[in-house]
């Protein structure tokens, strides 16, 4: 009785060990660990047997397994005397297996789970020793073992062991070593491009100074802030206009702005017009004059304009006094007073915001310089500079370097917006901007076209490929000017068609009909051929013929175009020149009705027209969708090209019969290549099917024995792994030993007996 | 037990028989006792450990630090709990300290006034324990190994050095010189023993797996070396003619009354041989496990009347029965590789040290049986008193688990 349910109590514990240990769990399941020990609680039999179990589990190379096995052990530990003895007595295997004390068995994977374990083990010890360490002697040892020998720190939470804290230690140490040396090259780095970028900035600023002189800057900012219209007066740079220094100012003219004088009387009529709308028609006219009279002399600007606002206002307070006075007298007045025809004028002014560098010939050196320096501001230091701050902020470097760094680099972002500002840009340029794919890049592309422009020399054109023939050398090419090839730029050379007109051309022609290679003789041979073709009136027929008429090579036919041919299809056969030697009978002269054809016939080829295949192949796609190609008869994928439907259905039956024979073939021999598993890796990675189904199952498929538990093998399903497998395996590697042996017998055989190849 | 006291009290034995009884029984129960500590010095694993002769009261232990303690193992406390305190210690501090491991250390077998220890730092030391200064200190061309006094010499005091270098040395405490050199060897002398039967017959054991027996008054070479196959031609290859191992052989020992040799090597292996003759005795002990590079200090019982050798093996200590070759028990207590032990004649103890820093003193057990038997007699409430219940031992069954 008692030995029956002593083995029915050891099968059980042995179930729910197994249970418990591969469950995959963090923690152990309640319920079966409180039967485990009251199945323990009833003999020492059934402790001994579960330490056992556990120690079996504990030496499985998994951690989680393990994992589970030490917390059952944690969970008996403290209840039985006996348990605690048998696993004291063999604690140092205990510790090899749950705390990794032995360097050459290293706990197994999952890491995450035997770093757990790990941790957890050595709480457990710690605990342990404290509570039973006086009365167990070797729990004792072991403690004292891993705190000074192994000098595990009870106290690190992560309870590292000095190995470990040693190699964390050194990787940090390495690291602020690399970090070190980085920061000293960069600092080396920085002192070394310091004053270049200094220079680049002063270069820049004084680049800019000079499109834009500095002490306008201020000036303008304040017109563009205030509300009124000033704001456009400056828009246009000073430097814009140097050439027109001596030029008289054009500001006294009467304003060239259209005078309407219909518009001058409704606007005489609308007198009510409030005074600061007239006020800011005046201020345009002044503005427009500005903005036209030269501006080299600042001062004298500013004086002109200044008398000039004066002359409009006093015009305008003129006006306003005389709004009540009649119409005509009023323009009287005004014309005399004024010298002006009317007091309305309508200016169209292009305002827009900010400020515009344009390019002229006489900035260009400057622009230049200017893109260039925001290139390689851009380009080189910025980039740089960056990398430094970055560096410096990763390695905490000193204030002071970082401080430096983030100087040099406001600096360089300031010069930029400065530049961008300007907003420089020119007509010439604009149109390969276009072409430039960002506008951030615009600059430089023009840059670069312009460097490229100048880099390539004018090459003269290869000899003997000529794609445009100049006009006036077509003669001499024996090519009259055709009106096809010509872009019309000499309409009287085109005119003139076939019935060349020029003598000079004519007796050239002439000369070279005589020639057969030149391609005026094909041409005056075609001429006569097709004398319909060849007389175009207007250059549009010529045109019209030069595209019907056939090109064909010169031959024999043409030589003997309308000729007849007094030897054409004879053969003449030499008479022996022998002194006493003479052949019987021969026919010196011997007609060949074939050579005589063959010399009148051309052959040409016709391969016929080329009509573009519009239908589909329509077969239908695994990924969905149907073929596209465009194969006339067969696709190389899908076979002869049948009617399809939409879907890719064969229209006909007996297509649709065929096709499903064919894929139940494809079914049956399915390519080795096709890996079932990657394949449905693959597809669980990607959520597409590929078919892995279609695969057949070889085997019954070897179901898993532990679900619960991780897979240890999985990590190792990699692509270098499955590799491995195909090039290490052993018929590979066979066929590649035999090959190297085969290629080695040979070098035996042939150079055995010398020592000196024998070697190697 | 009863029936041998009776026996001697009637005089029907020998003394001898009760005392090797109650030895033998002794050593059965050896094992790991809570009641017993021993200072932990050493801050490095243990290379060696010596117990003196004279009174066998006090213990020699040499680190891999090369550090030297004294400890003193008797307990006057009266007292079962007892940590063999340690007397002196010649640190780290010491102007005179081994510069690295020391691998052997020894009481001068006559006085507990001086020691021998020899180093990695090629040298050996004659100190006087009093004040803790090296007296002598000889010098080697290599690392020294081992070195030997001849624990019953008269006539001579040399000491038998093997060093790094093929070459024995004798070194003459008498005069502090080098007198001998004993040639014969082809590599590095891991171990030199002294009979402790004939004070002038040496056995050295060297990594050429060869062990040779030596009478230090003849000048022409060894007396025989001791071969495994014990000559017989047929089973030795040609280049294993004359070895006693098949590697390297590092550990060597007399039998107590200096009629056996027992040697190790790294083959795993521990063979019994007969000393007057050079004969392998082909006692079959098993594996035995031995990686050590270096000297390993293993040792015979005394007064048993099987005798016992005490082996490390790896972790543990392996005891066998000396002629049977039966293993009789694994002493599992260090955490790492076991280098040395030593048995305590006098009590029955034996003493480890190993790379773990621990010196374990594994003592008899108690005849609890006994004692239980005579209190269940008189009363049960003896036996608490005299075994008190530690709280640590029982069981703590929880109630939830019913």
């Amino acid at each position: 009785m008692s030995v029956t349910m002593e083995s029915s109590q050891r099968s059980r514990l042995s179930e729910l060990v197994e249970e418990l240990t591969t469950s995959g769990q963090p923690q152990l399941n309640q319920a079966k660990i409180k039967e485990v020990k009251k199945i323990c609680r009833t003999s020492n039999d059934c402790v001994e047997h579960l330490y056992h179990l556990v120690m079996t589990q504990l030496n499985e190379e998994h951690s989680e397994v393990r994992l589970s096995a030490f917390q059952i052990a944690t969970e008996l530990f403290s209840r039985s005397h006996h348990f605690r003895m048998l696993l004291v007595e063999n604690f140092q295997e205990f510790l090899e297996l749950t705390v990794e004390t032995d360097s050459d068995q290293p706990l197994p994977p999952p890491k995450e789970v035997a770093k757990k374990l790990r941790s957890q083990a050595i709480q457990t010890v710690q605990t342990w020793q404290s509570t039973y360490g006086a009365a167990y002697k070797k729990l004792a040892l072991g403690y004292h073992f891993l705190k000074q020998v192994k000098k595990v720190d009870f106290q690190d939470a992560e309870a590292r062991t000095v190995a470990e804290r040693r190699r964390e230690e050194e990787r940090r140490r390495r690291l602020e070593r690399l970090y070190k040396d980085k920061v000293e090259a960069a600092t080396k780095d920085m002192d070394e491009s310091f004053p270049e970028i200094q220079a680049t900035l002063t270069q820049m600023e004084s680049c800019m100074d000079l499109l834009f002189p500095q002490f306008e800057l201020p000036n303008i900012q304040s017109v563009s802030s205030s509300p009124s219209n000033r704001q456009p007066v400056n828009k246009r740079p000073r430097h814009e206009e140097p050439p027109h220094h001596e030029e008289p100012p054009r500001h006294e003219e009467p304003p060239h702005c259209s005078t309407d004088v219909g518009q001058c009387y409704s606007k005489d009529k609308n007198r009510k017009e409030s005074r600061e709308e007239r006020r800011t028609k005046d201020v345009r006219v002044k503005e427009t004059s500005e903005g036209d009279k030269e501006e080299g002399d600042e001062g004298e600007t500013e004086r002109k304009q200044e008398t000039d606002e004066r002359e409009e206002k006093e015009e305008d307070e003129e006006s306003d006094e005389e709004e009540g006075e009649e119409d005509c007298d009023e323009e009287d007045f005004f014309m005399r007073s004024s010298g002006l025809i009317s007091y309305s004028y309508s200016l169209d002014l292009n305002l827009s915001p900010g400020l515009h560098v344009e390019e002229t010939e006489d900035n260009e050196a400057v622009v230049s310089t200017v893109m260039d320096l925001h290139r390689l501001i851009t380009t080189k230091y910025l980039p740089a500079v960056q990398g430094w701050v970055q560096v410096f902020t990763k390695a905490g470097a000193e204030q002071q370097l970082l401080r430096r760094a983030l100087d040099v680099k406001r600096s360089l972002e300031a010069a930029l917006q400065k530049e961008q500002e300007l907003n420089i840009h020119s007509k010439t340029r604009i149109r390969r901007v276009m072409k430039s794919v960002n506008g951030e890049s615009r600059v430089d592309d023009e840059d670069d076209e312009d460097d490229d422009d100048d880099n390539f020399d004018e090459v003269p054109e290869k000899e003997g490929y000529e794609p445009h023939i100049p006009e006036h050398l077509r003669a001499e090419y024996g090519l009259e000017p055709t009106p096809s090839t010509s872009t019309a730029p000499v309409p009287p050379l085109s005119s003139s068609s076939s019935s060349s007109s020029s003598s000079r051309q004519l007796q050239k022609l002439k000369d070279e009909e005589q020639d057969p290679t030149c391609a005026a003789a094909t041409l005056r041979l075609l001429r006569q051929n097709l004398p319909l073709s060849t007389e175009p009136s207007t250059s549009s027929s010529s045109q019209k013929t030069s595209v019907h008429a056939p090109v064909v090579p010169f031959g024999l036919d043409l030589y003997y175009w309308g000729q007849k041919q007094p030897n054409a299809g004879k053969i003449i056969k030499a008479a022996s020149q022998h002194q006493f030697w003479v052949p019987t009978e021969v026919e010196e002269e011997v007609e060949n009705q074939q050579l005589l054809a063959e010399s009148r016939s051309r052959v040409i080829s016709f391969p016929g027209s080329f009509p573009p295949v519009s239908h589909h192949c329509g077969a239908p796609l695994p990924p969905g969708g149907v073929c596209q190609r465009q194969d006339r008869l067969k696709c190389p994928f899908h076979g002869p090209i049948i009617p399809r439907d939409k879907e890719g259905r064969p229209l006909r039956q007996e297509d649709r019969r065929r096709e499903e024979q064919e894929e139940r073939r494809k079914k049956e021999q399915q390519p080795d290549w096709r890996d079932e598993e990657l394949m449905r890796d693959i597809e669980a990675a990607t959520g597409e099917n590929l078919g892995s189904d279609r695969v057949r199952r070889k085997g019954k498929g070897k179901k898993k024995k532990f679900p619960n538990l991780s897979d240890l093998k999985q990590s190792s399903d990699t692509s270098r792994s499955r590799l491995q497998r195909k090039v290490f395996n052993k018929s590979s590697m066979r066929r590649v030993a035999e090959v190297m042996k085969t290629a080695d017998s040979r070098k035996h055989d042939k150079f055995s007996n010398q020592f000196n190849y024998a070697l190697n | 037990m009863l029936g041998f006291l009776a026996a001697r009290q009637t005089g029907l034995d020998d003394p001898l028989r009760l005392r090797r009884a109650e030895s033998t029984r002794r050593v059965f129960g050896l094992e790991l006792n809570p009641d017993r500590d021993v200072d932990q010095v050493h801050g490095n694993g243990i290379n060696t450990i010596d117990i003196e002769a004279v009174e066998g009261r006090y213990m020699l232990s040499g680190g891999s630090d090369g550090v030297i303690v004294i400890y003193d193992l008797e307990n006057y406390s009266g007292k079962p709990q007892y940590t063999c305190k340690a007397v002196c210690t010649i640190g780290r501090s010491n102007r005179y300290v081994h510069k690295f491991s020391v691998e052997t250390v020894q009481w001068y077998p006559y006085d507990t006034g001086m020691i021998v220890s020899s180093s990695f730092d090629k040298t050996m030391k004659v100190w006087d324990t009093e004040t803790l200064k090296p007296a002598e200190v000889f010098e080697f061309e290599g690392n020294v190994y081992s070195h030997h006094l001849s624990p019953i010499a008269r006539k001579h005091s040399l000491i038998a050095v093997g060093t790094k270098y093929p070459k024995i040395q004798l070194c003459d405490l008498k005069s502090g010189s080098r007198t001998h050199v004993l040639q014969g060897h082809r590599a590095e002398v891991l171990s030199v023993r002294w009979s402790p039967r004939y004070e002038h017959i040496l056995a050295t054991a060297s990594a050429d797996s060869k062990v040779k027996v030596w009478d230090v008054r003849r000048a022409t070479g060894s007396l025989f070396t001791l071969d495994q196959h014990n000559g017989d031609k047929s089973k030795a290859s040609s280049e294993a003619v004359n070895t006693a191992h098949n590697g390297r052989v590092n550990g060597l020992c007399f039998t107590g009354d200096g009629l056996y040799i027992l040697t190790t090597g790294t083959d795993d292996r521990m063979r019994l041989w007969n000393s007057a003759t050079g004969e392998n005795t082909l006692v079959n002990y098993g594996k035995v496990c031995n990686e050590s590079r270096k000297k390993v200090q293993f040792t015979v019982s005394r007064g048993c009347s099987p005798e016992f050798v005490f082996v490390p093996c790896g972790s543990s200590i392996a005891v066998y029965a000396l002629h049977t070759g039966e293993l009789v028990t694994m002493l599992r207590g260090h955490y790492n590789n076991v280098d040395c032990c030593e048995f305590h004649p006098d009590y029955q103890e034996l003493y480890s040290g190993g790379k773990d820093c621990n010196i374990l003193a594994w003592v008899p057990v108690l005849r609890v049986s006994d004692m239980e038997e005579k209190s269940r007699n008189s009363n049960n409430k003896v036996a608490a008193d005299q075994t008190p219940v530690d709280p640590a031992f029982q069981d703590a069954w929880s109630s939830d688990e019913d």
